[in-house]
């Protein structure tokens, strides 16, 4: 799937630039001239600088809200020594330029942006600049050891003599491309490492109203459609009557999509009035009986015979037939939904032979491709546009492409654009949620109250299976199943890890941390448990256990930032706190929390990260902040339950998500441990979980182990 | 059918259908699409509009019902109370996705023009209308209380 960088340049000159080369081909660079007015230089797939000196960056990720745009950036920025000021970005076309290190597709998913890209952001900035700084020393028949750079300008301190970049781009375009380019010392850093806000242009076009999200895409001759969606989950469409919808005045059109009917009318308001006249008779199929009750009960009964094993070391059995006292533990996690502000929404216009897609999405080159096929096209034939996202958290990188495809065969054939738009209520019952599951697990304690061994049996829907990453499903464990639970940092000696893998017609997909929400309150939760029952401090108790450094450090670190061995004992009031791997990144977080009769309050969250290295400590704090609210959400009130084959909530009334209401003040430390930079967008979400169990068991006696905690 | 509404000191005549909500007359008819739609049942305020200078959500405002009275929006840039919030929004780094942020600082707006010093019990009860998914509350509140210091 490997495509030259010299295809991407073909292509960048066929999009009007004046001047196109290639930084990164081996041999020399060419100049390829286009008609245009205005000059521009397009040295590699991440950069143009304009004659008026004005530099874009072009970004492959999704802009969803974790700042990615930004960020990446920065990276570019700091090695070029661009003027951030005169900067923009936009997001980068669909191309094998722009793929993730992981796969071949652009992919913005697992906390990974900034980590697996930001060298070669790097580079690409120092290249260029390399190149302008030869540049300018062949202008001014100087040594390029001379020659020094600042905000977007070339100069010469010995003469004073000074030039832009977009001065210099006809000059460059001939030079050799420097494959090892010298990076900036991290001494001389201005934006990396520094609290830098959010791309001014970006800020200003958010709060302003004037960024673009995918339902803000306006076409010529654009129309809109509306959906109903099966009522039962895996029901099909057995055979439906549009006519009286079609009646309606602005309705265009009534038909059928993969996943559902669509009514296609000059406006989305009226499309969604139409859909109370449209007669639909479902096959309903088999999941009619099914409710979370009747599925809670069928994994239960799965745990009767042995799981596949994700890991297994020591005896456990013996440990158990040794052990001092036992504890057991049973955790319930319900499905929810991601629930991103942005109703999701996509835009197609099948132009005969070529077509255009807009949405704000998380796996380009899938959406892309699908659409093609989709159209009977090349792919090469379909233009996809990436929007910003009106939030992600997992359900814009979406396998099984709901409302991308119900958007491409809504549009397909039709004479206009079409924009698809899903009510919040599609969203909220649509399935791809974070699944159920189930967890039951028992630790053996020694004399000393110390754990020497873990059972674990966690049933629940598989989200790789049967999808394009089934293929990380090894022995039938997927392994983002049991991340942080097999793969935790305790001393435990045995270890005996079991998994049961169900199938459903509800289709399961990753919701901001993916397995972490399962099974953070699961390993945070029994060893905050066993800390108890050995008599000592969950702090202590679990520094004495743990194998890894950095989750020591961030551990301190919290403990110490919270006033954790100094805080009172007040009534009423619990502390409780959790540190996890996840992302390759270290949290510790400690919750305050207050309880009231039954309710509780989180009052205070002290949170301590090691990312190895906060490329935008602001963003860093930023992301613990949403993460950290994020979290709260499941375990206070948000959760979908299942009856007679459907979801019951449909929307914020019944489906809560934390309010500022909720959120409680939330203080971030950060180290920059110098260790393999980790992830943030994801990190913040898993300890919470856990840390608020552990608080309210602290200020109440009682244990809450499944989602959401219903004290009472 | 023709209704006339007078939207960011501009008087519009708009053909829709009396009960389309205010929202959808904004967004698709009047093409003010910094207005969001998130809920469609006035429950997540991403919608928020002022009204003669109050706060509504506009997805459950039908446009018959709004008559000759003054709807602003996010995107007026003459009023001074959106101007000095939106500055407060960037200078504050709130934005995360952005998508509610509309949303949010009309309602702020809202508050701010009815009670230019809030207390922390008064903002909370004036925005916890507005969801945040990003969770971007802590920033929105310290965004908010800065344009009441300066006040």
């Amino acid at each position: 799937m490997e495509v030259s960088r010299r295809d991407f340049l073909k292509t960048t000159a066929l999009t009007g630039t004046a001047f196109v080369l290639g930084l990164y081909l081996p041999e020399k660079s060419r100049v390829t001239a286009a008609e245009s007015t205005a000059k521009k230089l397009a040295p590699n797939a991440f950069v143009r600088i304009g004659e008026d000196n004005r530099i874009t960056f072009l970004i492959g990720q999704a802009e969803m809200g974790q700042n990615t745009f930004t960020t990446l950036s920065m990276c570019i920025a700091e090695d070029l020594d661009a003027d951030w000021e005169k900067t923009d970005i936009i997001s980068a076309p669909v191309h094998p330029a722009y793929n993730h290190a992981w796969a071949p597709m652009q992919l913005t998913g697992g906390s990974s942006s900034i980590y697996t890209m930001q060298a070669e952001m790097r580079k690409a900035g120092a290249s260029i600049r390399q190149m302008l700084m030869s540049a300018a020393a062949r202008r001014w028949n100087t040594q390029i050891s001379r020659i020094k750079t600042k905000d977007s300008m070339v100069l010469n301190p010995a003469t004073g003599a000074r030039l832009t970049y977009g001065d210099l781009i006809e000059d460059i375009a001939n030079l050799e491309v420097p494959q090892n380019p010298k990076l900036k010392s991290p001494e001389a850093f201005k934006l990396i490492g520094k609290p830098v806000k959010r791309h001014p242009k970006e800020a200003w076009a958010k709060v302003r109203g004037e960024a673009e999200f995918g339902i803000d895409v306006r076409l010529e001759n654009q129309k809109y459609a509306a959906m109903i969606h099966p009522p039962v989950f895996g029901a099909t469409v057995k055979n439906f009557d549009g006519s009286k919808a079609l009646q309606r005045q602005g309705v265009h059109r009534v038909k059928q999509t993969p996943f559902g009917i669509a009514v296609i009318a000059d406006h989305w308001w009226q499309a969604k009035q139409a859909l109370d006249d449209v007669r639909v008779v479902w096959n309903a199929g088999e999941f009619k009986q099914v409710s979370s009750e009747s599925l809670r009960q069928q994994y239960r009964a799965m745990m009767e015979k042995p799981g596949a094993s994700a890991r297994k070391e020591g005896d456990t059995a013996k440990a158990f037939q040794q052990a001092a006292q036992i504890l057991e533990a049973d955790y319930e996690f319900p499905f929810l939904a991601h629930a991103p502000m942005e109703p999701l929404n996509c835009t197609v216009h099948d132009q005969g032979g070529k077509a255009g897609i807009w949405t704000g999405g998380q796996m380009q080159t899938v959406y892309r491709n699908a659409c093609a096929e989709a159209l009977g096209l090349e792919r090469e034939a379909v233009t996809y546009h990436n929007t910003y996202l009106g939030g992600g958290f997992g359900r814009r990188a979406v396998p099984n492409m709901d409302f991308i495809l119900d958007a491409v065969f809504a549009a397909k054939g039709e004479p206009w654009p079409v924009m698809t738009l899903w009510a919040r209520e599609d969203d909220i019952r649509m399935g791809n949620y974070r699944p159920l599951r189930i967890n039951k697990v028992r630790v053996a304690l020694d004399q000393q109250g110390n754990i020497t061994a873990l059972e674990s049996k966690l049933v629940g829907q598989s989200i790789m299976a049967d999808t394009m990453f089934a293929s990380f499903i090894q022995n039938d464990v997927d392994p983002f199943m049991v991340e942080g639970l097999a793969t935790h940092h305790y001393d435990f000696q045995n270890n005996d890890i079991q998994v049961y893998r169900v199938k459903l017609p509800i289709v399961p997909l990753w919701w901001r941390s993916v397995g972490h929400t399962h099974t953070a309150p699961v390993v945070e939760g029994i060893i905050d448990e066993a800390a108890h029952a050995a008599g000592r401090d969950p702090v202590d108790y679990r520094l004495n256990l743990l194998t890894e450094k950095r989750m020591v450090d961030v551990l301190e670190d919290v403990a110490r930032i919270s006033g954790w061995k100094t805080r009172k004992k007040e009534q009423n009031v619990g502390y409780g706190v959790a540190v996890v791997e996840s992302f390759k990144s270290f949290v510790a977080q400690v919750a305050k929390v207050r309880v009231s009769g039954n309710q509780f309050e989180v009052e205070k969250v002290w949170c301590s990260v090691d990312c190895g290295f906060a490329f935008n400590p602001l963003n860093v704090e930023n992301q613990m902040m949403g993460g950290i609210h994020f979290g709260l959400g499941p375990v206070k009130f948000s959760a979908l339950t299942v009856k007679d084959g459907m979801v019951e909530q449909s929307n914020f009334h019944d489906y809560k998500v934390v309010r500022m209401s909720d959120a409680p003040d939330v203080e971030v430390s950060i180290l920059n441990s110098g260790e393999e930079p980790g992830g943030i967008g994801e990190p913040g979400t898993p300890p919470i979980i856990a840390a608020v169990a552990n608080a309210i068991f602290d200020a109440t006696g009682k244990r809450y182990r499944s989602q959401p905690i219903e004290m009472g | 059918m023709t209704i006339k509404l007078n939207v960011d000191g501009v008087p519009h005549s708009v053909d829709a259908d009396p009960s389309t909500p205010l929202l959808w007359v904004l967004r698709d008819h009047l093409n003010l699409t910094g207005v969001k739609f998130g809920c469609g049942m006035a429950l997540c305020g991403s919608c928020t509009v002022l009204m003669n200078g109050a706060a509504i959500r506009s997805c459950a405002m039908p446009l018959s019902a709004v008559g000759e009275r003054e709807i602003t929006t996010i995107q007026n840039d003459q009023d001074p109370i959106i101007g000095k919030l939106q500055k407060a929004w960037v200078d504050e780094d709130v934005s995360q996705c952005g998508y509610c942020q509309p949303g949010q600082i009309m309602s702020a707006a809202g508050l701010l023009k009815s009670n230019a010093k809030p207390s922390d019990e008064e903002i909370i009860a004036a925005m916890r209308g507005n969801i945040c998914r990003c969770g971007a509350y802590n920033r929105i509140k310290s965004a908010i209380k800065k344009v009441v210091a300066e006040a």
